[in-house]
């Protein structure tokens, strides 16, 4: 006989935060008829006005089984089987009895990704090294970047001072090291937690706000975290698989990177010139084009294909400084394209993702896409619910709204990728 | 041209109709669910004024306070040009009409039509917001303020105490 997978998935639309804590925990916990093997949370960052995050989990664990694996933090929003929202929280809980569970967590992810990384997957590993089931499964998720608030300029996406950028490039680094402040360096703590568990078949996800990049919360059984990657580890005899899909198309227009700063975070010569006139100049943007609001409105459209130890990389262009262009990731110098996405673009990406699971007949799944992609397709993105309600049909699905986000699997690899859809889907394989 | 203020002064239902624009404003009562869903709307930082509204006339405000105080020094000249882009939306939601939106100084007015008719859910919005997620709620509410319009006797999250809200879906 078959043993049968319970997935919820949990809903609050409330603003108090410990009564919509309470709420997500009973509207998940209550369609399922045996205590929660995981539970994955995740909401909007407006809790920290309407109670703090601690009174939210305190509301969640009013509810929830005491020592029920948790993980998950604050996102820019989700969908899930009853819609799309940028408020509120959600949740996914599972009840099955042939999977093990094990949760990890590593501290200043800022200051120190790889010691955060190691000590998160040590966790994961020494709790289900004994495991006999073979199908291995990771959520890698790690705190967001967080906007340093530069003097006299406050937090801006386009610096136009010339000095200014000099000293923020400059100032990158230091303020990583001391205030935890700056790039998520999600790429580094997804490439180290792959070294250390290159059996796993990953997602990557991190943490935001409500798009702003000023602070982010993430959840770990009952402790509220910044500054933290948190891993949730999965071992089961459910057949899995993870794909990233993106939609983005290369353009013809290409460049060489001929000088990169700031810990090969930022694009500061592209064919031996200052970096954004170039850019510029072969996109045919007048000069003067970029200010704060082309940064959320043009330049989104306009991801740049970079390379990351021989992998393509895609992704969006999030900070300008003066001449150089600040990445999310570390990436090499060398040729790069310049690449297009349409909304349409991305809503075909929804389906090309899903046609890579069309053998699996599916139990539940969770998603791990970027924001940017929600404040693209804006209301739009009921499209998106609609194609996964009409691939998971009454089985439950969670997607949460990221700032670098990827896949990784012992036989694709790696793929990180700005723009993207990450799918990891549990089930059965078809016969 | 009506004082916004007037708003706050009760959560009683009162046409304002004033002597000179002939607008007409009609205020939510405290239990009314579609101002209910404004009220959630208008919790968003970046939402500074939401209603529901046509030509010459706001048919649901939120049930507090009214809007935000960022709107007050610019809210006579979208008022007017609020009703500029009605006559555009009376013209063609029969047709499809599905929203509108415009730019005026700082702020952005979006404009979400309820289908068939010339009424919209309008929100006045700071003009780098970040609309897209702003857009997901603007939508939920649209359509929970239709699913009012079309079953008013029905019970809806927003019309529920915290206590008796429950995901059914």
């Amino acid at each position: 006989m078959e043993l049968k997978v319970e997935a919820a998935v949990g809903m609050s639309r409330k603003w108090d935060a410990r009564g919509a804590g309470r709420e997500v925990a009973e509207t998940a916990i209550k369609k399922l008829s045996e205590p929660p093997s995981f539970f994955l949370l995740f909401s909007t960052i407006h809790y920290e006005k309407y109670g703090g995050f601690q009174e939210f989990l305190n509301g969640v664990w009013d509810v929830l089984p005491k020592d029920t694996p948790l993980v998950g933090g604050t996102v820019a929003g989700f969908v899930n089987n009853y819609g799309c929202f940028s408020r509120g929280a959600s949740a996914l809980a599972v009840s099955y009895s042939n999977i093990d569970v094990a949760v990890g967590v590593g501290r200043n992810t800022k200051r120190n990704p790889y010691r955060a990384a190691k000590k998160c997957a040590e966790m994961i590993q020494d709790s289900l090294k004994e495991s006999l089931y073979k199908n291995k499964f990771l959520l890698n998720f790690i705190s967001g970047p967080v906007m340093p608030s530069i003097p006299g300029v406050g937090q801006k996406k386009y610096i136009r001072s010339g000095f200014i950028s000099k000293f923020a490039i400059q100032a990158l680094g230091l303020s990583q090291a001391l205030v935890q402040k700056g790039l998520a360096r999600e790429d580094e703590i997804f490439e180290e937690t792959v070294k250390q568990l290159p059996d796993y078949q990953m997602i990557l996800g991190t943490s935001m706000d409500d798009y702003r990049a000023m602070k982010n919360y993430q959840f770990f059984n009952d402790e509220i975290l910044t500054n933290s990657v948190v891993n949730l580890g999965l071992a089961t005899d459910l057949d899995l698989d993870v794909c990233t899909t993106h939609g983005m198309k290369e353009t013809n227009h290409n460049f060489t990177i001929t000088k990169l700063g700031a810990g090969n975070h930022a694009i500061c010569k592209i064919n031996g010139k200052p970096a954004v006139p170039e850019l510029l100049r072969l996109l045919d943007w007048p000069e003067g084009f970029l200010t704060e609001e082309t940064m959320l409105h043009s330049i989104l459209y306009y991801p740049i294909s970079l390379k990351r130890n021989g992998r393509a990389v895609p992704v969006v262009m999030p900070l300008i400084m003066k001449d150089y262009i600040i990445v999310p990731c570390i990436i090499d110098d060398g040729e790069v394209s310049i690449l297009t996405v349409s909304g349409k673009d991305l809503v075909n990406a929804v389906k090309e993702n899903l046609q890579y699971f069309d053998e699996i007949q599916p139990e539940f799944g969770l998603f791990s896409t970027c924001m940017t992609i929600l404040q693209t397709l804006g209301r739009k993105t009921n499209i998106v619910q609609e194609e996964l309600c009409n691939y998971f049909k009454d089985k439950s699905f969670l997607l949460f709204y990221s700032a670098g986000e990827g896949t990784y699997s012992p036989t694709k690899d790696i793929t990180y990728a700005n723009m993207s859809f990450n799918t990891a889907i549990f089930g059965h394989q078809k016969k | 041209m009506y004082n916004r203020r007037h708003f706050s002064t009760g959560y009683i239902f009162i046409w304002l109709m004033d002597k000179y624009s002939r607008d007409v404003v009609v205020i939510g009562l405290k239990d009314d669910p579609i101002a209910l869903v404004l009220d959630d709307l208008l919790k968003l930082d970046d939402i500074l004024a939401c209603m529901v509204a046509r030509r010459n006339m706001i048919s649901v405000m939120p049930s507090g306070d009214g809007f935000k105080p960022e709107v007050d020094q610019i809210w006579d000249s979208i008022h007017r040009a609020m009703d500029s882009v009605f006559g555009v939306i009376g013209e063609y939601s029969q047709i499809g009409l599905g929203e509108m939106e415009f730019r005026l100084q700082d702020h952005e007015v979006l404009f979400y039509v309820f289908p068939d008719t010339e009424s919209a859910l309008v929100a006045i919005v700071p003009a780098l917001a970040n609309k897209g997620l702003l857009e997901v709620e603007l939508e939920n509410a649209r359509r929970e303020i239709l699913k009012i319009m079309e079953n008013p006797k029905a019970e809806f999250g927003s019309q529920k105490k915290d206590d008796e809200v429950c995901v059914t879906a």
